[in-house]
């Protein structure tokens, strides 16, 4: 599958560094500077860019992508992103990252987002449901 | 008029103040609540601590009944999220947006949110000060993108077509003065000594109009 990732350190590079050693074609839009050649050196497409400009995701392939990924750490730049993937590009599944659950909600179809991660909503319903 | 803002900076404040004073009913949101204190002794409006992008902040300042909302953060996202929630959940029957980053404008065209630029308008403004002092517009569009520009026509012009002048997608005469009296020209009219004209141009083509008036009107 062609994806991209689009994030910094963290949760981002694994998810992208996962993703190509399972043998996925991955694309990661870097939102911190000097990080690419780290990357490129584990073989994965890194550039460094703001994901909230259109031509960046062109660039990145969001035109034949499967699969975007919208995980830097600012929800509100995931929500746009989420949101021009599905209406510029037509991406055929976003995923977006939540980083504050009080934002769960707006992280829905009508922000262009299939599906969402919300690790501090996951680990309270997982709480929840072992207790 | 019941306008909500977010983002209580330089200009947000301003504008809530500028508001109050006129009358209006003014709710800022602003996530830094020492902020308050910056507002002005007096101040009629409301001030509603949190996130501009939540729900149950943007209802708490009322955005159920507004009818203008106005984002001013510093964030361009922040902003995007907070305007599109206005305007497609609640309905806000106008909402405007700030844009900081040039790059990001076509973001915002893209969902429909109008914006302006503080950026662009004061490199437009600036380019017409240093450049254009002689053009001086009676009206901006946009983000100065577009200027309504009126200007004498030089007497060695006389006896040409006005639409000598018309360049599409940059230059157009959409008026012309004669002793007094206004009307709009036609392609085919004749223009003559002592006529002043208004001219449609495209700020970036402000250099190529100054340029058919000729030196000797600069």
């Amino acid at each position: 599958m062609r994806i991209i990732v689009i994030g910094g350190k963290g949760l981002a590079e694994q998810v992208a560094d996962a993703l190509h050693r399972a043998g996925d074609e991955v694309t990661v839009i870097e939102t911190e500077p000097g990080r690419e050649p780290a990357l490129a050196r584990a073989g994965l497409r890194a550039m460094h860019g703001d994901a909230l400009v259109p031509s960046t995701l062109e660039a990145a392939g969001a035109l034949r992508a499967d699969v975007l990924v919208a995980c830097t750490q600012s929800d509100e730049d995931n929500l746009v992103i989420s949101l021009l993937a599905k209406k510029r590009f037509n991406v055929p599944r976003v995923i977006a990252r939540v980083n504050d659950p009080a934002n769960d909600e707006l992280f829905n179809h009508s922000w262009g987002v299939d599906a969402l991660v919300s690790p501090a909503t996951s680990l309270v319903s997982m709480i929840r449901h072992e207790t | 008029m019941h306008v909500v803002i977010t983002g209580c900076g330089r200009t947000g404040r301003a504008l809530a103040t500028r508001l109050d004073a006129e009358g209006d009913q003014v709710t800022v949101i602003e996530l830094d609540d020492t902020v308050e204190r910056g507002l002005p002794a007096g101040f009629r409006g409301r001030f509603v601590p949190g996130n501009g992008i939540h729900p149950r902040v943007l209802e708490a300042a009322g955005i159920a009944h507004a009818e203008a909302f106005v984002a001013l953060t510093p964030n361009d996202s922040a902003n995007i999220v907070s305007a599109r929630v206005a305007r497609d959940t609640y309905r806000v029957p106008n909402v405007v947006a700030r844009l900081h980053d040039p790059a990001h404008a076509p973001v915002y065209t893209e969902f429909g949110i109008a914006t302006v630029g503080s950026v662009q308008t004061t490199v437009n403004r600036l380019i017409q000060m240093l450049h254009h002092r002689t053009l001086e517009p009676h009206q901006t569009f946009g983000n100065g993108e577009t200027l309504l520009v009126r200007s004498g026509v030089p007497a060695y012009l006389a006896g040409r077509r006005v639409a000598e002048f018309n360049v599409p997608g940059e230059i157009g005469v959409v008026e012309l003065s004669r002793a007094g009296h206004s009307k709009i020209p036609e392609a085919s009219t004749l223009l003559e000594d002592g006529d002043v004209l208004s001219f449609i141009v495209a700020t970036a083509s402000l250099g190529r109009l100054r340029s058919f008036l000729g030196e000797k009107w600069s």
